[in-house]
């Protein structure tokens, strides 16, 4: 095998986008080079800003191909005598061989031989074969956001945008250089040569100082990463967030990374190397969401808490070996000016209670069609009004606090705060009420959270920020904003399509089951909120559109947190198979509880882990009992119908069952049991008797059996043996 | 060095890469980008390369002259290339060595930072370059304006004047800094700035700019639909005219949130038809050129 090496130099790739194009440069010459039969292995892949490496070995030449071609039915391809007809002499013809070579073979499923060829194709040299795989795996890349550069590639295709121009290629088998060339777009057509393939990279873009810039000649990928090195560039994004830690560890204990700069900032930068500034002492008396934000928000850098808990240093990377006094002067230099601007509106947002924005509210829309934040804070105390004594799903207290809290959830909005600083709004709600001294704290905290869950990991904030009531009230309140937005825009045709959410209701619906999954905590005996209620008491709180019912918005927002609830936990790292078997489940439906969806598929996992062939099998038994049901409703069986010992074994086992435990995994692991009934059952008997009776007696008995899974997981969702272990090989 | 070097650097370094050293557009607006050097040049196949320095009027950005940040007007040295040169960033940093900046002795980086223009129909992708975490130059490759997609692609750099010049000069404060001939840009800008954020704060007439404002682009309407004298350039005029009176509004607390979106739109509307007519324009005198 050869050693094939690709560094597509680029201008500054966004660093959020670096990790999914790794992972993609890989599968995407996985499957190109699969499907020329390179037979690809130990696929390497390493980024930074400035350049995607793809190594992997591959054949040298692809194997030779014996493939059986099929023509014309025999009995056209030759006559009565044996003579061949113009139909046979064609497919010699195209073919490339003398009518004497064709054979006569059997077809799949045909019930007459055909004439046949077996064709030999000579395997190609791997340097002939890549040129095109190049194509297609820069073609393949998708990018969040493409960009016309104005070049061309020779593949058929003609214009080629990419995420930021490409500057330079390296493309080696085992050292030799592999052709390729992009062409730039002239005047709509191919124009003359921007990029040539080569051996070439480049170094840092500044470093090391008087050589930075040559290009430097490299035969393979060890080769590559050592020069590199020596030109202050790691390649290995690993290596760049070690270098990042080491510098950061003595801090580690008074830093919160809750926005995964550390992983931005590895990605940002070719030689990571960590600077420290100070924030002056007038600006520490700022709320730390303040300084947050600044600092984060706008400077990518970390806060670094004093032994008081105030923010008053700051850790920021730079791109080299070493960080001068200038370049933290200049840190600090910016991060001054803005907290100056930040304290200035803090002094003055606080000369005003925040009680009393809230009648500015009226003056502010919402959003066309939807009203203004007045009528929007009414809707939601409507819907907290729906969750307290209607669904029972708070106490008298919570319920009353959750109605103050969406009273003065959104009166921040007309502060400068977050007029200057957007991601602030909730946020400074929050420190503006507990600066002004609210005796309720609770209150306080879920109008500075309401607008999360932003993140779908369970871990992300504001997990673990909030404690006891506080949890209640900000779950309500979150719940019912965000389900007031859907409802709102969903009533008004604003469906999230392909990329484009301009009002972020992806996030939103993934925040509202958030909610549901990771905050609506209940003691034993409480209730958890129906999502399906709840959506309809929030499509209720808006006017009726014109032209659609309040039952067709529902179904399509149903629908959209369905999807948006099956896309978290596929994040979650659930197989989706296993995903859409718990989505399946019934009584209650997803819908109705996705927190009980999410208890199922736990469960589904490592009952299924453990015993994985009995549930292939009942993979394949269920989908075949779900193709025979169809629709139908059907009668519970009659035990006295039967007429075979397999009915009665299978009957009997599901009685059982239908007894056993209360877990789920308890449950499922019993029910894989099941396997040797089920498959039994389908062996001995025939279903669709010629009597009706024992025929729908049959079918009866097979419902009963799929009720019985349907309570856990659909399991004829479930991807087979055979697709399962082929996906493993992959 | 003083402002006024920075802006002769500049306009020398980029005349010597065959830049036409433009002078700023004679009438308010907010941004390089308004400029017709900058805004219809980029449409259409005619190469293009300019520069110049462009005063940006920002009316909400005013700061009575007070904020040591803030401006109402900021100056832009703006370059605009069409089509965009291959080693285009190399370019633009030997620039900031011109400038006196060393980038291996500071933090000089891009960072993502698309450009949208909603009043303009235009929007790019491009990064924000970052000198030591300040922001000193904003660089797109514009990707459609005026509603109108691009072939070829241009590139577009804005530096800000005032912030490399705080940094070359080592200051706090903006009005600190040295413009030249041992003036201080107190001295030139600091009364100016706070009559104009008064203006625009206090006493513009809101009755009167949004009676403006419509009657703008009434008459850049008109202009363009003038079939037999279609006098698109003039149109644009009142086009920018119809976006400061909007901003002046803006900042003076005169707009709701819905309203704006809609007052954006009606601007965008005028600017894309501009451009439509501009390429019109361009593409009848390359039929005639080819007939003739």
């Amino acid at each position: 095998m050869a050693e094939f090496l690709l560094e597509i130099g680029t201008e500054e790739m966004p660093a959020d986008w670096l990790p999914v194009l790794g992972e993609q440069l890989g599968r995407v010459f996985d499957a190109a080079s699969s499907r020329e039969r390179l037979v690809p292995r130990e696929i390497d892949v390493a980024w930074t800003p400035r350049r995607l490496v793809l190594a992997a070995r591959v054949l040298e030449r692809q194997p030779d191909r014996e493939e059986r071609m099929f023509g014309p039915l025999l009995r056209m391809a030759r006559g009565p005598a044996g003579q061949w007809t113009p139909a046979g002499l064609g497919f010699a013809r195209k073919m490339g061989c003398p009518p004497e070579a064709l054979e006569e073979a059997a077809k799949d499923g045909a019930s007459e031989p055909y004439v046949s060829y077996m064709r030999k194709t000579d395997g190609q040299d791997a340097s002939l074969i890549l040129p095109a795989l190049i194509a297609a795996t820069l073609r393949g890349l998708a990018f969040p956001k493409r960009m016309n550069w104005d070049a061309w590639l020779d593949d058929g295709k003609g214009a080629f945008p990419f995420g930021r121009p490409i500057r330079w290629l390296l493309a080696l088998l085992d050292g030799a250089v592999i052709p390729f060339r992009i062409h730039a777009v002239e005047n709509g057509v191919r124009g003359r040569v921007i990029n040539e393939s080569g051996n070439v990279t480049r170094g840092h873009r500044f470093l090391p100082r008087r050589s930075a810039g040559r290009p430097v000649t490299v035969r393979s990928l060890t080769d590559l990463k050592r020069k590199l090195r020596a030109r202050f560039v790691l390649l290995d994004p690993a290596e760049r967030e070690a270098r990042i830690r080491d510098a950061l560890a003595s801090h580690l204990a008074r830093i919160h990374d809750d926005h995964g700069l550390i992983r931005t900032w590895r990605d940002l930068v070719e030689f990571p190397a960590v600077v420290f500034g100070a924030i002056p002492a007038e600006f520490q008396r700022l709320p730390g969401e303040v300084l947050e934000a600044v600092l984060v928000h706008h400077q990518k850098y970390i806060p670094i808490m004093n032994e008081g808990r105030a923010i008053a240093r700051f850790a920021a990377v730079v791109n080299g070996d070493a960080g001068s006094e200038e370049i933290v002067r200049g840190m600090e230099r910016v991060v001054v000016a803005r907290l100056r601007d930040a304290a200035f509106f803090f002094e003055e947002d606080l000369k005003r209670p925040l009680e009393d924005r809230v009648k500015d509210l009226a003056g502010v829309v919402f959003h066309e069609g939807l009203g203004t934040y007045r009528e929007k804070v009414e809707r939601i105390i409507r819907l907290i009004d729906v969750m307290g004594p209607k669904m029972g799903l708070l106490t008298r207290q919570d319920h009353e606090g959750a109605r103050e809290a969406a009273r003065v959830c959104k009166a921040d909005l007309t502060t400068l705060m977050v007029r200057e600083f957007p991601e602030l709004q909730g946020m400074m709600g929050g420190v503006y009420l507990r600066a002004q001294g609210t005796p309720r704290l609770d209150v306080a905290q879920a109008v500075q959270w309401h607008y999360h869950p932003l993140s779908i990991d369970a871990d992300a904030p504001p997990f673990g920020r909030m404690h006891g009531g506080e949890i209640a009230l900000f779950a309500a309140l979150s719940v019912a904003d965000k389900l007031d937005t859907l409802a709102g825009c969903f009533g008004l045709g604003l469906i999230p399509t392909g990329s484009s959410d301009p009002f972020g209701l992806r996030r939103a619906a993934q925040g509202v089951i958030r909610v549901l999954l990771d905050f609506w905590d209940v003691d034993a005996g409480e209730k958890r909120p129906s999502m399906r209620r709840l959506v309809m008491a929030a499509i209720e709180g808006h006017e009726v559109p014109t032209g659609r019912s309040r039952e067709e918005i529902a179904a399509d927002l149903e629908r959209f947190l369905i999807e948006r609830l099956r896309f978290m936990l596929v994040a979650r790292g659930f197989p989706p198979d296993e995903v859409d078997a718990a989505l399946g489940a019934r009584e209650p439906d997803a819908l109705d509880d996705p927190r009980e969806c999410h208890l199922r598929l736990e469960a589904l996992h490592r009952a299924r882990s453990e015993a994985a062939e009995d549930f292939a099998h009942l993979a394949v038994a269920f989908k075949r009992a779900k193709n025979i049901l169809g629709d139908g409703v059907h009668a519970a069986p009659d035990t006295s119908l039967y007429a075979r010992d397999a009915e009665r074994d299978l009957d009997a086992e599901v009685t059982r069952l239908s007894k056993v435990g209360s877990g789920y995994e308890e449950r499922l692991k019993a029910l894989s049991g099941l396997r040797g009934p089920v498959d039994r059952f389908f062996e001995e008997v025939l279903v669709m008797d010629e009597d009706p009776r024992i025929r729908e007696n049959r079918l009866g008995l097979l419902a009963r059996t799929l009720a019985l899974f349907l309570r856990v997981a659909d399991v004829a969702s479930l991807t087979t043996a055979a697709r399962k272990t082929e996906e493993e090989a992959r | 060095m003083t402002l006024q070097q920075i802006i002769m650097s500049l306009s020398r370094y980029w005349a010597e890469r065959g830049c036409l050293v433009h002078q700023p557009w004679d009438a308010e607006i907010g941004a390089g980008t308004m400029h017709p050097e900058t805004f219809l040049r980029v449409l259409g196949p005619a190469p293009w390369k300019a520069a110049y320095v462009q005063p940006s009027r920002r009316p909400a950005d005013g700061r009575y002259g007070e904020n040591p940040n803030r401006l109402y007007k900021h100056h832009q040295f703006q370059v605009i290339l069409k089509p965009s040169p291959q080693e285009i960033q190399d370019v633009y940093l030997a620039s900031l060595v011109a400038l006196g900046i060393d980038p291996a002795l500071h933090d000089v980086r891009f960072e993502e930072d698309n450009w949208e223009s909603p009043t303009l129909g235009a929007w790019g992708i491009g990064w924000q370059v970052l000198l030591d975490g300040q922001e000193i130059t904003q660089f797109t490759y514009f990707q459609q304006a005026g509603g109108i997609e691009l072939a070829p692609i241009s590139v577009e750099i804005t530096y800000g004047l005032e912030r490399i010049a705080m940094y070359l000069q080592n200051v706090d404060d903006v009005f600190d800094l040295e413009w030249g001939a041992g003036v201080r840009y107190r001295d030139v800008r600091r009364e100016e700035e706070y009559q104009l954020s008064r203006y625009s704060f206090e006493q513009a007439g809101t009755d009167l700019h949004r009676d403006l404002f419509e009657r703008y682009l009434a008459e850049g309407w008109k202009l363009l639909d003038d079939t037999e004298r279609r006098s698109y350039l003039s149109a644009y005029d009142w086009c920018l005219k119809s976006s400061h009176a909007f901003n002046v509004l803006d900042a003076r607390g005169a707009v709701s949130v819905s309203e704006r979106a809609q007052l954006i739109l009606k601007i965008r509307k005028l600017a894309c038809a501009v451009a439509s007519a501009y390429v019109a324009h361009q593409d009848g005198d390359a039929r005639e050129g080819a007939s003739g």
